[in-house]
Parts: C-alpha cells; structure tokens; sequence
C-alpha cells in the first residue's frame, strides 16, 4: 500500500478545471518529484492534498485510509506537512514561536537541537520576528515548522525556487538529510530538474492539469511526449 | 474654574466607564481581528450580562453580597454559553459567505434578544441593588472614594493584562494571532481552527457579559442598554485600531475619561465630542492609533 495515492482527482477553482485526473503515489520513505511550469497544477495538487482545495472528484488516499474530504488540520494531524511556495511565515510572531505553534507548546530542546542540526541558520535569528527574517530563513523556518509535527509526509512547494545560491545550497543539502531520515517527500520544481537531483528518484511530469510523465527524474528529459508537453522542447 | 472634588470623582467615573467599554471592546475587537466577524450583536451579551446578573442577585440570593460574588462568576459564563450557541449555531453556517450576511444575522440577533428581554424581565428599567451598601468608600486624602468604582477600574486593567498574557505567552494565544494573520496556513500546521474561533467568540462572550454584570448596578438595566453600549465600543475600536487590544485599552481610556469630563465642562458636547475624536483619528490615521493597515486576509 503506497504512503500516499491519488486517484483520478480533478479539481476546479474559479470554474476552471486546474486538475484534470491526477493520478500519482508516493511509496513511504520515498521522495517524489513533480515537475510542470507555472500554472501546471503542481500548487493545486499540493492543497488538494493538504485538503485546502475540495477536489470536485477522485480521491485521496494515506495509508490506505481516505482524506479526501478532510479538513487541513486533520491532514496534518495524520502526518502530512507542507511547505508552500510563498512560505507564509506569521510575521508577528518569532521564529521559535513559528514552530511553538505547529508543535502545539514551545518545543522541547531535543526537538529545538534537531531543528537546529537541519538549519543551523535559524539557531542565530530564533528570536527574531518573522517579518524580519530573510527569504531563506524564512524558507529553512517553513520547512522546520512542518518538520516539528514529526510527518510520515513532507509536501515540499518549491522550496528551491526563488533563493539566493547559498541558501539554495542549504536548503537543498538540508532535504537531503530529511529523506535520509526516511520521511516521505512530494517535491514540486518547475523546470530545473539539476535542482532536484540526489534528493528525488522519481518523478511525474504535470502540464494542464494532467500527469503527462511518469518514470525516473533523469527519464523525463529523454521522454520526447513529456518534454514537448512541459518544456516545448 | 472646575472643583478638584469633581475632578476627581469624573476621573473615577470616568476610568469606570473606560473599563466596562473596555470588557466589551475588547471582546469586540479580538472577534473581529482573529475571525474577521463583526458582531453587531455584542452589546445584546453585555445587555444578557446584566440581565442574568440582577436575576441572581435578586431571586437566587435575595439581595445579599454574596448575590454579587455570585452574579460576578455566573452571569458572564451563561453569556458565553449564549456565545457559544450563536458562534455554532448561526455563525457557523455563514462562513464564507459575504459579509453582508453576518451583518444581517447580528443586527436580527440585536432586535431578538431586545424583545426576548422584555418579554422575560419587562421593558422597565431595573434598578439594581447598590453593592456601595455593604462595599461602602474609602477614605483617601480627604476624599471619598467609592469601593465598588475602584474594584470595576481594578477589573478592566487586570482583564486588560490577562489578554495580553493569553495572547502573547502562551500557544492558545499565539495560534489566536497566527490564525488573525493567516487562518489558513493555521489550518495545514494543524490547528483545529473552527475550535479556535468557538473559543475566541465564548472568550469575547464571557467579557461583554462581564461588563454587563459591572455595569447593571451603576447605570440600571434596561432593554436599549446593547445598542448605547455597542456604539459607544465601535468608537472606541475604530479610535483604538480595529483588531488591537491594546487599541481597544488606549480607545476605551479616551472615550471614558473624555465622555467624563465633557460633562461637568459642557453636558451639550459629550457624545459629539466622543465622534470628533473618531472622524480626527480617522482622518489623521484611518486604520486607528493601534491598528495595521490592511493586509491580504487568506
């Protein structure tokens, strides 16, 4: 039974279909890549799974049990954690305090110790309010807030898009060592498939909506379907 | 030249008012900043808050001090079960919708619990036993002061500190804030957010309903008292910053004490200047002295 499995999911927002019959797993202790351009519906599957978006039909599924009516925080509640694209850190509170409230109580130091082995760049601005924090601080804190909830599942927005070369460098060596650690990851890129690499084995190919790739990640540049339908290549 | 007897019996009087604007602002405000839900109906709380209070002070105790003790811990928590099934019951089912729709639902609610007053306790004014009878005055400096007043302005400052301690020490209070700024980002971290807001709206509950409890003995109870209550609250907010506890502090202080003097100084002036106040503040800073400007709300 694989760790996450949607079938046939189609999702619409604002009257247009963005999801058309996704079809995609993700097997426990795996990481997976979803690779599509802007406006692919790589975004949109995320919260469908997160439960943010209501897919209009198909289903999800982790570990066998369906989720794909529930409300977000029962899908974290099960293990799933997300990190979007935009971050989303509370600009008010403080790095720590970011974290306190995934957690559900200040973390614990042993929790605080790992979170600071992952990125030891948050240990500096712990105490510093989100608002101030750069982009890849800001980054490295989303994914330590998902992090915290110890998941089964990591749902990874494009982490590596959007930062500077040495944050990139940190944030990509950091998931690395997440997925050693045997946490699951669906990691979404939007064209850079170097990025990815050594981080992900497999990969899916979205565009419009629909799964047009599924193999390898070094596979989908020799698959001449998939990279006419992503890259027009 | 004014008294100095008077003035400080006003600034009393007024630091009373401020603290029964306050119990119910703040409630007010922190509804509206966590829950974006502007309930029109919050004064009809602090109305029940009086209401429940005089029934048990005068048909479950008899009129004895301990009805106060008594009316001090009950009445407010009947008003937040009263909160709770409006949250659950009415409001619930209109999240989402446009804001036309709580707007309409609340001021319905203000018109049924102004008729369910009256059909219960009657449309007269009710007086309310004076707690001075047995709490009686201190004496400082030569000068009378009222026990009762000073414990009302001793209340609204430690409710006052015990908001900021929920919201700034501890997780409830930090995920309170977090879902203010961004409810759903909340949600995927694993927040149970539709329990979060039924906690939020029963908190702002219990404290307009407090208000009422504190206000019924100095100004009666009476059937219009949520409307005259609740528009005195949205100047405090609007003043204060609308989502801003410490705004709604600063804003009740203003009315309070501004409303207090006015009236020794130029009856004819009190409520107008209480709006001059909130149109200069508008003006000056439209978001209030303590508010944000608008964010994008997700």
């Amino acid at each position: 039974m694989p760790l996450l499995e949607l079938r046939e999911v189609h999702v619409e927002r604002g009257g247009v279909l963005v999801l058309r019959g996704v079809s995609i797993s993700v097997e426990k202790g795996e990481a997976v890549a979803l690779i599509g351009r802007n406006g692919a519906g790589k975004t949109t599957t995320m919260r469908a799974i997160m439960g943010l978006n209501k897919p209009k039909s198909g289903s999800i599924s982790l570990e066998g049990r369906d989720i794909t009516r529930l409300p977000p925080y029962k899908v974290a509640a099960l293990g799933v954690g997300y990190v979007p694209e935009d971050r989303r850190i509370i600009p008010d509170l403080t790095a720590e305090e970011n974290l306190e409230i995934a957690y559900g109580s200040p973390p614990p130091d042993d929790m605080l110790d790992y979170i600071y082995s992952i990125f030891p760049e948050l240990k500096k601005v712990r105490k510093s309010r989100g608002l101030y924090l750069s982009g890849g601080e800001q980054r490295m804190l989303s994914i330590a807030r998902a992090l915290v909830k110890n998941p089964k599942l990591l749902l990874l927005d494009e982490p590596l898009e959007g930062l500077a070369p040495k944050a990139a460098l940190s944030v990509s060596k950091a998931l690395k060592e997440i997925a050693s650690q045997g946490i699951s990851m669906l990691i979404s890129e939007s064209g850079i498939i170097r990025r990815v690499e050594g981080i992900a084995e497999r990969a899916y190919g979205l565009d419009r909506g629909e799964i047009v790739y599924e193999g390898t990640l070094r596979g989908i540049l020799e698959d001449k379907h998939a990279r006419e339908r992503i890259w027009g290549l | 030249m004014i008294p100095i007897e008077l003035l400080i019996a006003q600034t009393i009087n007024g630091l009373v008012y401020a603290s029964i604007l306050f119990l119910v602002s703040s409630g007010l405000t922190m509804i509206y900043g966590i829950m974006n839900i502007l309930n029109l109906a919050h004064g009809s709380l602090y109305m029940l808050g009086a209401y429940f209070a005089i029934t048990i002070i005068m048909k479950l105790a008899g009129g004895s001090p301990w009805g106060y003790l008594a009316a001090f811990i009950l009445a407010p928590t009947a008003v937040m079960a009263v909160g709770a099934a409006i949250e659950v019951g009415l409001l619930k089912p209109i999240y989402g919708k446009p804001e036309e729709y709580q707007l309409l639902l609340t001021f319905g609610l203000i018109l049924i619990f102004d008729e369910v007053v009256k059909l219960i306790w009657g449309p007269a004014y009710i007086n309310f036993p004076n707690p001075g009878r047995f709490l009686g005055s201190i004496e400082v400096a030569g000068f009378e002061f009222p026990v009762y007043r000073l414990l009302l302005i001793a209340l609204g400052f430690s409710v006052a500190w015990l908001l900021w301690f929920l919201l700034s020490k501890t997780t409830l209070g930090k995920k309170m804030r977090a879902a203010a700024a961004d409810r759903e980002i909340v949600s995927a971290l694993g927040v149970s957010v539709p329990l979060l807001f039924t906690g939020a709206f029963m908190l702002g509950s219990f404290l307009s309903g407090l208000g009422g409890v504190a206000a019924g003995p100095l100004y009666t109870a009476s059937p219009g008292m949520g409307i005259d209550i609740i528009v005195n609250s949205f100047a405090v907010i609007v003043i204060g910053g609308m989502g801003s506890i410490l705004g709604a502090l600063v804003g009740s202080l203003i009315v309070g004490l501004t409303r207090a003097y006015a009236i020794v100084i130029y009856p004819a002036i009190e409520l107008a200047l209480v709006y001059l106040i909130m149109v200069i503040v508008l003006l000056v800073r439209p978001v209030g002295l303590f508010g944000k400007p608008e964010e994008v709300r997700r």
